[in-house]
């Protein structure tokens, strides 16, 4: 990444940051259309790690982010973690730093388990329908959980912790930050260049003495992670999880769609991507309200038909975002 | 544990099981004439026979035209719709060899079409009542619908039909050849572009007379495609890759499945198990319970 | 000059970065049997799949009989007449021996005669015709070979291509090779041969040339080159 977008990122990000603190910033429309672009993006950067750079395409996120979802809905009214403490104050468990990373554990356990036996035995096209497979399981699992998950109905939060929606719009654009940070770290190390020999050629990078599967499961289990997060952050949003909202396909389908429209493999493809899709998506609802489903469609036909490697190796973005692909 | 109900009861068990597999077996015949020319899962197939059984209602409820007559228009009518939404939308990407992109716009295709078939005919429910889609019919003894009878007969006339197409004729070689070693079919001067076409146009019309079937058979709405397209998956993956029969025969031993579990454990866990079967058989047997071990060089 | 079948002229291949012709000239005078000869991974194979548009050149140009063959789609230079036996034959392993047979009579011009092309086919290679319905996967090695020979006849092309045929046979099979090659040539087929088997290869070639890292190194008739020292020191184990 150049420097001059390494600053024009910096501005962006200290510019959104401040937007709250702007009158009046909280209601407007735009607020909660941030909010949601911020988490849409995560989800896109999950996908990208372990699609774009890894090479696997995965179509289970929405079985991680379904799951971060359900971790935080249950530790939160089965009071486990704080016990007592809760009784008196619900909302310790609202934003809770805690939950939010068991969320992402949980999800990212599931990935390890599942993703052991699914990338040592399938490859490509097999894979991707091995993790659709696993997501549709999951989904059922959850409607019939009995008590424990809420079957179908699901579970609901207290509903006294919402005040604002300021910590949801910092929450997710700090972690969509941090995730964008943490990816153009971990890119950079000796595991990020692991990765991206095993996405280009697995016999040439097992010959070199990488444990391939080992790079596979991590790149997995990191996607995981950070899909289990956006959704412990969606039961903050929500508060009501249930299988249909949260296990939703949208939630893997979306970020998909979005990370290549903006570019797959690269750093600001699923970021902007959300951005451009998402705003298409709305505005599309304002304007068409009865056809608006229909531009979704249409969109991503559009863009594959004319964009195939997605918005940032478009000219003016290409020449600054020279480097890292 | 499991009582065994009596043995007319697990016979008319299975019977409607297979019969309603069919339908998956068909729809699973025209992923694998995709899937063999282009290496694409074209997930929109689903969605394709439910705007199909949307057109037949239309043909029904609009025009008077009996749904099994309509196979007359409909089968034409996918041929040529399928080889547009060839030419149209998977032509250049076919071209680059992206798969991924044909994937997307294979997704693409099928949000586009689920949200038409919302908007135009609305989200709710819909279905086809004529004369005899309440009619009962005595197979061996056992009741079953007429509907799924027929249904079960056009799924294996269109699998038969198709098999002719590529065992007798030379574009259907062609075709064969293309999905083995499409390098090697171009060195013959067979077109894959053409190829493609072809399998396009068979495929969804197929799901053309899988809409028929689907239609006079039982209630649908428009987001009932996908989890059509995933059974379709699960009866590819079960009958092999590349094996047209076995593609109808992994559809009615979904069907089977689906009824026994239904019955024995309850109807909630029938798509959980039938995903469940689809890992295990993706895992340990991916060239199908069908087919000989596939040779590939 | 003007009557050379084929005519490859600076050709410049590249896989991705990786280059891997430099500027290669050939030519193929129709009715003569051509070898292109080379250790492994000098450029033979990439040049034939350049040659039958399996691969774009960067450079350079081919024509076939004056017409140029560069940025044409594969079946389009196959139905100018090119008919190219793969290296590993590019046999439809699952489809039958008779099946094979049809496929390559499919184009065009050919399909209407497939009949009588089969017969052809047939006496020359009496062994097919009782092979006709078994999978072309389980026949034995040199079956295979001839049966990729003999598909490629099918479309009565003005050249044919053989990329290693010899591969992978024993020795006695690679004899029967070469002579059924030799009766090819004698009813008027012209041959582009690659061969790793380079004493074969010059025995039965009309004219040959020598391909090191991707660059021409020698050419001449097949007689001349048996006899070249270079040529035997570096590919034939002659000591001294």
């Amino acid at each position: 990444m150049s420097r001059t977008l390494q600053w024009i990122a910096i501005v962006v990000v200290a510019a959104l940051a401040a937007l709250p603190f702007l009158p009046g910033a909280v209601d407007a429309y735009y607020f909660s259309f941030l909010f949601f672009v911020f988490l849409y993006a995560i989800m896109a950067q999950s996908w990208n790690l372990v699609a774009g750079y890894g090479g696997q395409i995965s179509l289970g996120s929405h079985a991680f982010f379904g799951l971060g979802a359900y971790t935080t809905a249950i530790l939160w009214t089965g009071n486990y973690l704080w016990g007592s403490l809760y009784d008196s104050h619900p909302d310790i468990y609202y934003f809770d730093p805690v939950t939010m990373a068991l969320g992402g554990l949980v999800a990212g356990i599931a990935a390890v388990i599942i993703g052991l036996p699914l990338l040592s035995k399938l490859r490509g096209d097999y894979f991707a329908l091995g993790t659709l497979g696993f997501g549709e399981i999951v989904k059922v699992l959850f409607v019939n959980g009995g008590d424990f998950t809420g079957s179908a109905f699901g579970i609901v939060a207290p509903a006294s912790s919402f005040d604002t929606l300021r910590p949801h719009y910092w929450v997710a654009l700090a972690l969509m930050v941090a995730t964008a940070l943490a990816i153009r770290a971990l890119m950079r190390s000796r595991y990020g260049l692991a990765l991206i020999a095993v996405r280009d050629d697995e016999m040439a990078a097992s010959a070199n003495g990488i444990d391939v599967l080992k790079v596979k499961v991590a790149a997995f289990a990191g996607s995981a992670f950070i899909a289990g997060v956006a959704g412990s952050l969606y039961t903050y949003y929500i508060f009501h999880v249930g299988p249909d909202s949260v296990f939703d396909l949208d939630w893997m389908l979306l970020p998909l769609m979005m990370t290549v429209v903006g570019g797959t493999g690269t750093l600001l493809g699923p970021i902007l991507g959300a951005l451009v899709m998402y705003a298409v998506f709305d505005l599309a609802r304002i304007v068409v309200p009865d056809y608006h489903p229909v531009i979704s469609g249409l969109t991503i036909i559009l863009a594959m038909l004319f964009l195939p490697k997605g918005l940032t190796r478009l000219g003016a973005l290409r020449r600054l975002n020279a480097g890292r692909s | 544990m499991i009582k065994l109900p009596p043995p007319d009861i697990l016979f008319q068990l299975s019977l409607n099981g297979a019969l309603g597999g069919a339908m998956y077996g068909v729809a699973a015949v025209g992923l694998s004439l995709i899937f063999g020319t282009m290496r694409l899962i074209f997930l929109a197939q689903g969605a394709m026979i439910i705007l199909a059984a949307y057109f037949v209602r239309a043909l029904f409820y609009g025009l008077g035209i009996d749904p099994f007559l309509s196979l007359l228009i409909v089968v034409p009518v996918g041929l040529v719709v399928g080889w547009l939404i060839y030419q149209g939308l998977f032509r250049k990407a076919a071209a680059e060899e992206d798969r991924n992109v044909s994937l997307l716009i294979a997704v693409g295709l099928m949000f586009l079409v689920q949200n038409l078939m919302t908007v135009i005919w609305g989200g709710n429910t819909a279905g086809v009542v004529t004369s005899y889609t309440a009619t009962g019919i005595e197979i061996l003894g056992v009741r079953t619908s007429f509907t799924r009878c027929m249904g079960f007969l056009i799924a294996l006339a269109g699998t038969g039909l198709v098999m002719l197409f590529l065992r007798r004729t030379l574009v259907g070689k062609a075709v064969r050849a293309a999905s083995e070693d499409i390098d090697a079919a171009t060195l013959m001067g067979i077109s894959p572009h053409r190829v493609n076409a072809i399998a396009f146009a068979i495929g969804i019309s197929l799901a053309g007379a899988a809409g028929v079937a689907v239609a006079t058979t039982f209630p649908f709405n428009p987001f009932a495609g996908f989890i059509f397209s995933l059974k379709a998956l699960v009866a590819l993956a079960l009958g092999g890759i590349g094996n047209v029969a076995g593609a109808l025969a992994g559809g009615i031993l979904l069907g089977l499945i689906e009824a026994y579990v239904q019955f024995f454990i309850s109807g909630g866990w029938t798509n959980a198990i039938a995903y469940g079967v689809f890992l295990l058989v993706l895992m340990f047997k991916p060239e199908g319970l069908f087919s000989r071990p596939y040779k590939k060089a | 000059m003007a009557n050379r079948l084929l005519e490859v002229s600076d050709l410049e291949v590249a896989y991705g970065d990786v280059g891997a012709l430099w500027g290669v000239s050939l030519h193929v005078d129709p009715g003569t049997i051509v070898a292109l000869v080379g250790a492994n991974g000098a450029g033979k194979t990439t040049l034939l799949r350049t040659v039958s548009g399996l691969l774009k050149p960067k450079g350079g140009d081919i024509r076939l009989s004056g017409q140029s063959l560069v940025g044409k789609a594969p079946q389009e230079i196959a139905r100018m007449g090119i008919a190219h036996v793969p290296e590993g034959r590019g046999l439809f392993r699952q489809m039958t021996v008779l099946e094979n047979l049809e496929l390559g009579a499919f184009q065009p011009k050919a399909r209407p005669r497939t009949k009588e092309l089969l017969d052809k086919a047939y006496t020359l290679f009496p062994r097919l015709k009782e092979r006709a319905h078994q999978k072309a996967g389980s026949l034995s090695g040199g079956e295979q070979q001839m049966l990729a020979i003999a598909r490629a006849t099918m479309s009565e092309p003005s050249l044919l291509i053989l990329d290693e045929p010899s591969l992978g046979l024993s020795p006695l099979v690679v004899q029967q090779m070469f002579a059924l090659i030799q009766t090819l040539h004698s009813q008027g087929v012209t041959i582009l041969l690659v061969e790793q088997n380079i004493h074969q290869a010059l025995k039965v070639a009309d004219y040959a040339f020598v391909l090191q890292t991707g660059s021409l190194a020698m050419q001449g008739t097949g007689a001349d080159l048996i006899a070249d020292p270079e040529i035997q020191k570096a590919y034939m184990g002659v000591l001294e």
